[in-house]
């Protein structure tokens, strides 16, 4: 019995809740909150490769936007399209750049912690000897940055580890270096 | 792949085919639905006399077109054991494909009779693998002999049995009948259903309108609502009539089927997640079901005409006494569960009074459920990857729940609205237990003797 918030017996000593390297909330930026964790914060480019995305979305509807509406209404709708659309990429990029400093991960001896998600947080682990693959993807944009992303698969599919914007060679070496600590510690189902 | 498993151990099979009506069974698998087709579109109203006859030749046409190409893909499908003891499988008509299917990574073998196989004698055999097949494997039609000796097999190679010289069959495992539930219970339980329930109503109203509208006619438009209903009553019938549960050294056989009959079969450890539920109209009967996670293909576990059931509907003491069998040790009766916090009423008003958790040595149970009491329980060692989420409305009221991710399947279990800080504890604790039960994780051919310690390398 290991103090509160125990459920049951307790299995051993577990670090004391809020110690590093445990996050001192879910999802309550762990890194600002305590910059000394050894947490990996997720490259900036991130936000900007997302930027890019939204803006492309951006121009698309805005186009379609004001061009119907002027058709419709004349060119002072077309202008009022144009400035909440302006409004939303704003928001949208805002938004990117919170979501992006959220993310984090952290390599422990036996197990993987991602945290992600604002107005959803969570917080993943995942140990060694669940992975089954790990996947490095990149698309267009993204190898553009030069990003790519590191997702873990565990034999349940709601695992659900991805850690994304990681500089390509620093993902490879993730990979690699993941896929050495699963195959150690492999264990069946 | 296996470590424990040195190349070229077993004398590889020759290849095998599956039964030559085959292509017959499967191609009149679509006249049915061809019937359907045809007169629920008004196809046969539509017509003429003098183009019935017609319509009758492109209806022969299809069933001959669809038969020929069963036949061809049937003389494409071959499969057979390889050196290393694994089931590789040939299929394919214009792509041809090869799988390899790893047998210490078996986690059930089913053999099924769908109506029409079932009238011919024929069976079809479905191996679940954990991993990445994304589709069910299925080898059919065998004749039910055939399906019997396969799915025997299977599970010797699996359980490491060397069967000796090549061709030699793999005896049956013996089996011994823990319980069969009887078809007054079968019958009953499937009756005392929502489906049922909503069934009853459509029909009292359909009386009721045409009694007072004293024309019967009237009822018509109704009685397409009853369809449904009367249907989704009527289904757990036919699938679970006759359920009996017996267990051998394979593991824990399951039959049953009123019109298609199954026979599935789970090897000892392979279950992964239990689940009792105790609906609210089989209270007063005392009824519960179980129902379990076994690893496999995503496709079999969504299936309906796959169900994992464990006990369509019985007595809690039976439905303890098969949680013992398939996972010995979790004991979910007697697991002291600690109630979420009050304050977890505003985010699940329903059943925040039965939402707890426990934990001990061995698994983690949770309960939840508002008109269908549920108690999930999960082995530490089972447990893939442990999540914590918090939504908006939880952060408002310090909540989080923490997910114990389990292989794909009816039990998600997870411990709902805990508090934050209990949460962040509690899968801490979950995962230390995790790493602790992996170390030690029995072997994964269960017949074999545990390799000698060497290295800690034991997939």
């Amino acid at each position: 019995m290991s103090g509160a918030g125990s459920i049951g017996p307790s299995p051993g000593p577990v670090p004391a809740p809020g110690a590093a390297p445990w996050p001192t909330s879910i999802g309550r930026d762990p890194f600002a909150a305590d910059p000394g964790t050894p947490w990996v914060r997720i490259s900036p480019r991130l936000a900007t490769a997302r930027r890019m995305g939204a803006v492309a979305t951006a121009v698309l509807v805005a186009a379609v936007g004001i061009g119907v509406t002027t058709a419709a209404g004349g060119p002072e709708w077309g202008f009022v399209v144009l400035l909440v659309v302006l409004a939303g990429l704003g928001w949208v990029s805002w938004v990117i750049g919170r979501q992006v400093r959220a993310m984090g991960f952290l390599e422990r001896d036996d197990d993987l912690l991602v945290v992600s998600g604002i107005m959803f947080r969570k917080l993943v682990i995942v140990p060694y000897g669940r992975m089954q693959l790990v996947d490095v993807t990149a698309g267009p944009l993204d190898r553009r940055f030069g990003i790519a992303k590191v997702q873990l698969h565990t034999a349940a599919a709601t695992s659900d580890a991805v850690i994304a914007g990681l500089p390509a060679e620093q993902a490879a070496r993730l990979r690699d270096h993941l896929a050495a600590l699963g195959e150690q510690r492999s264990a069946g189902l | 792949m296996t470590a424990d498993q040195p190349a070229g151990e077993f004398v590889p099979t020759p290849a095998r085919r599956t039964n030559p009506i085959t292509a017959f069974v499967k191609a009149g698998q679509v006249v049915p639905v061809l019937l359907f087709f045809v007169f629920t579109n008004g196809i046969v109203n539509a017509t003429s006399g003098a183009q019935r006859p017609l319509l009758g030749a492109g209806g022969v046409a299809v069933v001959v077109v669809f038969m020929a190409v069963q036949y061809v893909s049937w003389t494409r499908f071959t499969f057979w054991f390889d050196a290393d003891g694994d089931l590789r499988l040939t299929s394919g008509i214009l792509q041809v494909s090869q799988r390899r299917v790893q047998l210490s990574r078996l986690q059930s073998v089913d053999v099924t009779q769908p109506l029409l196989a079932r009238i011919f004698g024929l069976a079809e055999v479905r191996p679940e693998v954990a991993g990445a097949e994304r589709r069910s494997l299925v080898i059919g039609y065998l004749t039910l002999d055939d399906a019997h000796a396969l799915r025997a097999e299977l599970l010797a190679r699996a359980a490491g049995v060397r069967t000796g010289e090549p061709g030699a069959a793999a005896p049956i495992a013996p089996e011994n009948v823990l319980l069969s539930v009887p078809t007054a219970v079968v019958l009953e339980s499937s009756l005392l259903s929502p489906a049922a329930l909503v069934a009853f109503v459509v029909i009292v109203v359909m009386v009721v309108v045409a009694v007072v509208s004293g024309n019967p006619l009237a009822t018509v438009p109704i009685f397409v609502a009853v369809v449904a209903p009367l249907a989704g009553a009527v289904a757990p019938f036919l699938t679970f009539f006759g359920f009996t549960v017996a267990d051998s050294p394979d593991g824990l056989r399951l039959r049953f089927g009123l019109t298609s009959h199954q026979l599935q079969t789970v090897p000892p450890g392979r279950v992964q997640a239990v689940r009792i539920e105790a609906p609210v109209l089989w209270r007063h009967r005392g009824w519960v079901r179980v129902v379990v996670n076994v690893a496999g293909s995503p496709d079999a576990n969504e299936a309906k005409d796959h169900p994992r059931v464990l006990l369509p509907a019985g007595p809690i003491d039976v439905a303890h006494m098969l949680v013992q069998r398939v996972l010995p040790g979790v004991v979910i009766e007697s697991m002291p569960l600690i109630p979420a916090p009050r304050r977890a009423r505003w985010r699940a008003p329903l059943q925040w009074r039965r939402l707890a958790t426990g934990s001990d040595a061995r698994a983690f149970v949770t309960r939840h459920g508002w008109l269908v009491p549920t108690w999930d329980a999960v082995p530490h060692a089972r447990v893939q990857s442990v999540r914590v989420s918090q939504g908006p409305w939880q952060r408002r009221l310090g909540l989080s729940t923490v997910h114990l991710d389990s292989t794909p399947g009816p039990i998600k279990p997870m411990a709902a609205q805990r508090s934050a800080d209990e949460a962040r504890v509690m899968a801490q604790e979950q995962v230390e237990w995790g790493r602790r039960a992996r170390l030690a994780a029995p072997p994964q051919r269960w017949m074999r003797p545990p390799p000698p310690a060497v290295g800690g390398d034991a997939s």
